[in-house]
């Protein structure tokens, strides 16, 4: 499934004062690619982030995704599509604290009935990251490079098409932030979804497919 | 300050709103309980006007009395005014419609009585009574009008429904000098009763004069007013009064007593003395009584002060034999006398036999006859005589009895033998012609009465026909009030007899104290605003039942307070970053915390008047059968005002304090991020929690077995300790679920509920807080509800209560004849089919002390509660269901058994009701309650056990014998226990109350009069009930807040889940669950530890708990609560996703 973004354009209204943060941003990533997005901040590296993931409608321009346009659909239309075809893994794991690792996976998996599959699977998921010994234990009980991986197993939870993360290391140091970024990497060659990632960390960017910059409200290859 | 607070105006403004409510809800119950005592206290003032001491003597006296008062100086210098009036108790009935009111006050008054209430009421408890009009109080007779005037009451004339000029009869109790429970005192009904034909002339409002009783009651009295000439008139006691009213000077203190005692003549007491011509032309005084015995104490007195003046005395005892008999002869009718056979140096004359000899002193089994009697019966000595004569029994009956004497010696007819003075004056013999026409109170047989009997009587009257031994008489002949007929006194040689006899009189006045005869002044009014006290505190009454309201608003305090205080973790972070001291920082909260508290305090006082204003409605209207007084009026008191102010705040700013407290245990760098949730507890904690539950659960399952089988079912307190264990229980074993949050949130149909469970231990401690507050509501609820009584599903208890008796009565007038006896109730007018309808029916009879009401109808605080004398007929069958028993005396297997106990002088055994005890008279077995007796003197009563649920709730019960031996002039019995056969109850009470309207017969169903003390008990339960209900409901709104928190603190998290793909409906389902299950086990925990707690006294009795009342009480807890969710379902349907996410960066 392919991610198309064509000319976005993205102005935030602040009182009476129109604040332009995107001027037509374009870039087409295929299914099985990954690409940095880097940018100094308030760029809106993370505004582009939100609009690929439906979480914020950009003001002009087109997103489709596997050739769908999913601002076009109603709002509960919207929120199954990001349930299915978008994963998420923010720079703060936002794991839910009352939750254990495997509740925190099979999370995303809740929000639909008839999905019965999803422990399994987050159970080889985070087999898959390393987790599988602390199935039951709570996020306060993790490390940060252990609460991203368990973000990430979420993030894969349901297979998405799509997988966005927004600087997924920024809180981690320097050896957490290479295993993250390696299992990202890992998962994805598995998964052969389009990943996403946006972040300013250039030893990071250098590890995915394609690079682009964001500059002025508009987007360059690098 | 003031910038911080009034830039988090919102969260402190329904901080201020809170402390508002806890304020007011606060000083509202305490406005209640003031406000009870200021309308009770006004009720006091108004009923008694400018009356501060009353006297109400048993027996009636000059009203001269009053006048001579007046004129003593030393009087006039502490009383501004007295009046002399009659105060009965009677009944009244509608000459017309038949229409019928008992326990009616009957007064005989005169202007002086009038002027005592001649200022308008200007209390608060009659402003809302329209009319001011002073109502005219004149008793003059209009043209034509027949019959006496009289004004009653309003109260009185919605009873009987007359209008003015309608007749209406009253009656009331004859007063007797002579005791009606002696040999020469009238039983019949004629004489007990007596019945006046009025004209309705005026009604005054129930309100001054209106209301005028010397009983504390809230309740309107049942006023009669008579003038006082009329009345005397009527109950044949011209120019006498049996009452004085005084009105006191300012606040002098001055003790009427001393005067009165300077004002009483011997006649008002009922003494008289005469000088009768002794032998040798000496001359003798002879002290008799109106009662025609002389009590032992009085009799000693005499003996004393003639002593004094170097008097000797003689004690006579003439007593009435039914006839002497020898073998088949016999002299019906004859006086005996029985003295100490004096010797030649005393002056009151000898007996002599026929050889002129003295009579010999004689044995207890002796008898000597005077000559006529001896040469009638054909007796000589040594011949057997047997006497038959009357008792009186202590049912009042007369009873014959007969004793064998050995015939002594035959008396000269001369001297002392022929002195008809030596027999008194009786009722219905003396002056009488013939025997034959005689009229005594005693049956008598005037067929025996022969000729020669009629001789006697024309030459000597009632001399006695024989003599013995003055022991003897009095072991055959003595009453309570003593053996003695007269004390004569013989004057000096050469003392001037008229002399003698004023020296001797003022000598016994003087030591005669003025109480013994029921002449004792009463501070009524000072007693009376005492009694306003009230037995209740309905300030702590309602500070309880408000509970629930003020904890509810204070947890809604602390979770606001927190809220805002968490809004403010960076502030806090930042400046304890900065340096400031973390004592400082919690002291400027403390301070924005005080100034909210001071604020919503003074809001809370407001609202407190109001609140406080609602609640005495309810009382006067939809609770009225708590109070039974619509007379209850809202009094603000500036001192509750600020003491409510003070608590409230004290209450407040512990509860911030306890917020502020908490801020130590977050660091500097958690705050400065935003982090405010407080650390989970250690390991350490966790464990020792952990046995909380199950160490409160096995306690309440052993105190649960030791209920069942320890016979203690009913008892509150065990039923409480049940409760209060298991909610412990309960609440330990969630707040530990909370805690390790078992179960796994899986993928299903039902993951929004999974989730909601899961979620609700996100914040244990707001949680465990909400489950409390809804558990405890619920718990007081149905425990509430469980305790609740329903008579008619409560059969077995009203039988228990009312101890096998179908139907309870009183009698204004007390009946002296024996209800159970064919002659007793012809005597009273029983005709045949009246006598059909009483068979089968057993009625008994017992003595009543009038006093307070002891029972929750009224709201006095009773200072000398009703006695009622138990019969050794009811002591004996026992019965009733004992709730408590004496630790300190041995029992019998028949508790009643410990009314007999010899406690010692003055110290009396008694049994109350279990409720009244606790809750009236606060009086616990084995405890003392101080009462006067009939003179004055003081008695202490001691409570032996109680009995559970009864129709003795009114009144304290102590054996009859020890009722005659303190209260020696209670005659007559006014309360009756009736045992109907089955199903013919009413028609019993409808005869006896018909053939005893004029003694003011009114029966009740057993059933009824317990079914209305439990109906004032379910009033107070369900004034609890509606109280914790409005907790129940402010909780809810608190559960509310607590997920509105939930959800602002969560935002983040619920936007995560948004960007996940989970809908808004999805998340609503989730808050309302969790709301649903919060509530759902603060219901279960509550209720189930409510219906753990009752269940022994379901086990014991086949009640039913009213489950028609409850559910619907619980649902409409459960439906608010959800509605209060919606407000957090919105909050977290609002909120924004990108800031939620990312302000949690």
């Amino acid at each position: 499934m392919d991610l198309q973004v064509t000319n976005v354009v993205k102005q935030f209204e602040i009182g009476d004062t129109t604040v332009p943060v995107l001027d037509g941003v374009s870039f087409d990533v295929a299914a099985g690619d990954s690409v940095a997005i880097m940018g100094p901040s308030g760029s809106g590296k993370s505004t582009v982030l939100h609009i690929i993931g439906t979480l914020e409608p950009p003001t002009a321009g087109d997103v489709k995704i596997g050739g769908r346009n999913p601002f076009a659909l109603s709002e509960p239309d919207m929120a199954r599509f990001r349930n299915e075809s978008i994963g998420f893994v923010f720079q703060d794991h936002h794991l839910l604290p009352q939750y254990s690792v495997l509740e925190n996976t099979i999370v995303p998996t809740l929000a639909f009935a008839g999905n019965a599959a999803g422990e399994e699977r987050a159970r080889q998921l985070l087999e898959r990251v390393g987790l599988g010994h602390r199935l039951d234990h709570r996020p306060a009980q993790l490390s940060g490079g252990e609460r991203q991986r368990v973000a990430i197993a979420r993030a894969l939870i349901n297979r998405p098409a799509v997988l966005l993360c927004d600087e997924p290391t920024g809180n981690l140091d320097h050896r957490a932030a290479n295993a993250v970024a390696e299992l990202l990497l890992e998962l994805h060659g598995q998964e052969s979804n389009v990943l996403v990632v946006v972040t300013h960390n250039s030893d990071l960017a250098q590890r995915f497919g394609r690079r682009l910059e964001l500059r002025e409200g508009r987007c360059f290859e690098v | 300050m003031l910038r911080s607070l009034t830039h988090h105006w919102r969260v402190n403004l329904a901080v201020t709103l809170a402390v508002a409510v806890c304020a007011a809800v606060l000083t509202g119950a305490l406005l209640v309980g003031d406000s009870v005592r200021a309308s009770l206290r006004d009720l006091t003032l108004d009923r008694l006007g400018h009356i501060d001491t009353s006297l109400v003597a048993e027996r009636f006296f000059r009203a001269d009395l009053v006048d001579e008062l007046a004129a003593l100086p030393d009087f006039t210098a502490g009383f501004e005014r007295v009046a002399g009036a009659i105060l009965l108790r009677g009944n009244a009935v509608h000459a017309d419609t038949r229409a019928r009111a008992s326990q009616v006050n009957v007064f005989g008054i005169d202007d002086a009585f009038i002027e005592l209430f001649d200022e308008p009421t200007t209390s608060a408890v009659f402003q809302s009574q329209a009319s001011d009009r002073q109502p005219a109080m004149s008793f003059a007779r209009s043209s034509g009008q027949l019959f006496p005037s009289i004004v009653i009451n309003a109260s009185l004339q919605r009873e009987l429904g007359a209008v003015l000029g309608d007749q209406l009869l009253v009656r009331f109790r004859l007063g007797s000098e002579v005791p009606r429970d002696t040999l020469l005192g009238s039983r019949e009904a004629e004489d007990v009763v007596g019945t006046i034909r009025t004209s309705l002339v005026e009604v005054v409002p129930d309100r001054g004069i209106g209301r005028f009783d010397l009983n504390p009651h809230q309740a309107s009295p049942l006023n009669a007013f008579l003038s006082l000439n009329d009345l005397q008139a009527a109950v044949e006691q011209p120019g006498r009064v049996n009452s004085l009213l005084l009105d006191r000077r300012g606040d002098s203190d001055a003790d009427p007593q001393p005067l009165l005692v300077t004002s009483l003549s011997l006649a008002d007491i009922g003494l008289g003395l005469s000088a009768i011509e002794g032998p040798a032309n000496t001359t003798l005084i002879e002290i008799e009584s109106e009662e025609f015995v002389l009590r032992p104490g009085l009799v000693e007195t005499i003996e004393a002060a003639a002593r004094d003046l170097r008097a000797p005395t003689q004690r006579l005892q003439v007593y009435m034999s039914n006839s002497l008999r020898i073998a088949d002869r016999q002299v019906p009718y004859s006086m005996v006398l029985a003295l100490d056979v004096l010797d030649d140096s005393m002056p009151f004359g000898r007996l002599n036999l026929l050889d002129g000899t003295p009579a010999p002193a004689l044995g207890a089994d002796e008898i000597l006859l005077n000559e006529w009697t001896a040469t009638e019966l054909g007796a000589s000595t040594g011949d057997e005589l047997r006497m038959s004569y009357y008792v009186v029994g202590l049912d009042e009956q007369l009873r014959t009895e007969e004793t064998r004497f050995r015939m002594a010696g035959t008396v000269a007819m001369r001297g002392l033998a022929v002195d008809a003075d030596l027999t008194p004056e009786y009722p219905g013999i003396e002056g009488i012609d013939n025997i034959a026409d005689w009229e005594p109170p005693f049956p008598v047989d005037l067929s025996v009465i022969r000729d020669v009997d009629e001789e006697y009587w024309d030459a000597y009257r009632g001399t006695p026909k024989s003599f013995v031994a003055a022991d003897t008489g009095r072991r055959l002949w003595s009453t309570r009030y003593g053996a003695t007929t007269a004390v004569r006194v013989a004057v000096p040689a050469g003392v001037d007899p008229a002399t003698f006899s004023f020296e001797l009189g003022s000598i016994l006045l003087e030591r005669l104290e003025p109480q013994d005869y029921g002449f004792r002044f009463v501070d009524i009014k000072s007693q009376g605003l005492e009694a306003a006290a009230g037995a209740t505190d309905f300030g702590q009454l309602f500070l309880a039942f408000s509970f629930f309201l003020i904890l509810s608003a204070l947890m809604i305090v602390s979770l606001l307070f927190t809220l805002g205080i968490e809004q403010r973790g960076k502030e806090i972070g930042l400046l304890l970053a900065v340096g400031y001291p973390l004592r400082q920082v919690r002291q400027k909260f403390l301070a924005e915390g005080a100034a909210i508290a001071a604020l919503g305090g003074v809001a809370g006082l407001v609202a407190a008047v109001l609140y406080g204003k609602l609640m005495l409605w309810g009382l006067r209207t939809i609770w009225l059968a708590a109070v039974g007084s619509p007379l209850l009026y809202l009094h603000v008191l500036p001192a509750t005002l600020v003491i409510g102010f003070a608590i409230s705040s004290f209450a407040v700013v512990g509860s911030i304090w306890i917020t502020v407290r908490r801020l130590r245990r977050l660091p500097p760098t958690r705050l400065l991020a935003g982090v405010t949730r407080m650390p989970a507890a250690t390991v350490g904690q966790r464990r020792r929690r952990g046995w909380l539950a199950p160490l409160c659960f096995a306690a309440a399952i052993g105190l649960l077995a030791y209920a069942l089988a320890g016979d203690q079912a009913s008892n509150p307190g065990i039923a409480f300790g049940i409760g209060a264990l298991l909610l412990t229980a309960g609440l330990a074993a969630f707040a530990t679920w909370c805690r390790r949050a078992r179960g796994r949130v899986r993928s299903s149909s039902f993951a929004a509920i999974s989730m909601a469970i899961r979620n609700s231990s996100w914040s244990p401690n707001r949680s465990i807080l909400s489950v409390a507050l809804v558990a405890s509501a619920c718990f007081v609820i149905v425990t509430v509800a469980g305790n609740t009584r329903d008579p008619a599903r409560e059969a077995h208890v009203i039988e228990e209560g009312a101890g096998g008796y179908d139907l309870i009565a009183m009698a204004d007038v007390p009946i002296h004849q024996n209800l159970n006896d064919v002659a007793g109730r012809f005597d009273l007018g029983f005709d045949a089919t009246a006598e059909a309808r009483l068979k089968d029916v057993r009625i008994t009879q017992l003595r009543l002390v009038p006093g307070d009401d002891a029972s929750c109808l009224n709201l006095y605080q009773p200072r000398r509660p009703r006695l009622l004398g138990a019969t050794d007929e009811l002591i004996d069958q026992g019965g009733f269901r004992f709730a408590a028993l004496s630790a300190e005396l041995e029992a019998s297997p028949n508790p009643w058994e410990l009314l007999r106990a010899d406690l010692g002088p003055g110290v009396i055994p008694a049994i109350g009701d279990a409720n009244s005890m606790q809750w009236i008279l606060k009086l616990p077995v084995d405890g003392e309650l101080i009462i006067e007796g009939e003179r004055g003197e003081e008695l202490r009563l001691r409570l032996v056990g109680t009995v559970q649920d009864s129709i003795f709730q009114s009144e304290l019960l102590i054996s009859e014998a020890n009722l005659l031996r303190y209260f020696p002039g209670r005659s007559g019995f006014s309360y009756f226990l009736i045992d109907a056969p089955a199903g013919r109850d009413v028609e019993v009470a409808a005869s006896l109350e018909d053939r005893l309207e004029r003694f003011g017969f009114d029966a009740t169903r057993t059933a009824d009069r317990i079914a209305g003390f439990l109906v004032v008990q379910n009033t107070y339960l369900s004034t609890f009930q509606a109280l914790g209900g409005l907790g129940l409901l402010l909780g809810t709104i608190g559960l509310g807040v607590v997920l509105v928190r939930n959800v602002i603190e969560r935002r983040g998290e619920l936007a995560t889940l948004r960007a996940f793909g989970f809908r808004r409906a999805f998340l609503a389902r989730m808050v309302l669950a969790e709301n649903a299950f919060l509530l759902a086990i603060g219901t279960l925990i509550g209720s189930a530890s409510a219906l753990l707690a009752i269940a022994p006294r379901f086990a014991l009795a086949a009640v039913e708990l009213p489950w028609g009342a409850l559910l619907p009480t619980l649902a409409a807890v459960l439906v608010v609560g959800m509605l209060a969710s919606l407000v957090a379902v919105i909050g977290a349907l609002r909120v924004p996703l990108l800031p939620a996410l990312k302000a949690e960066r």
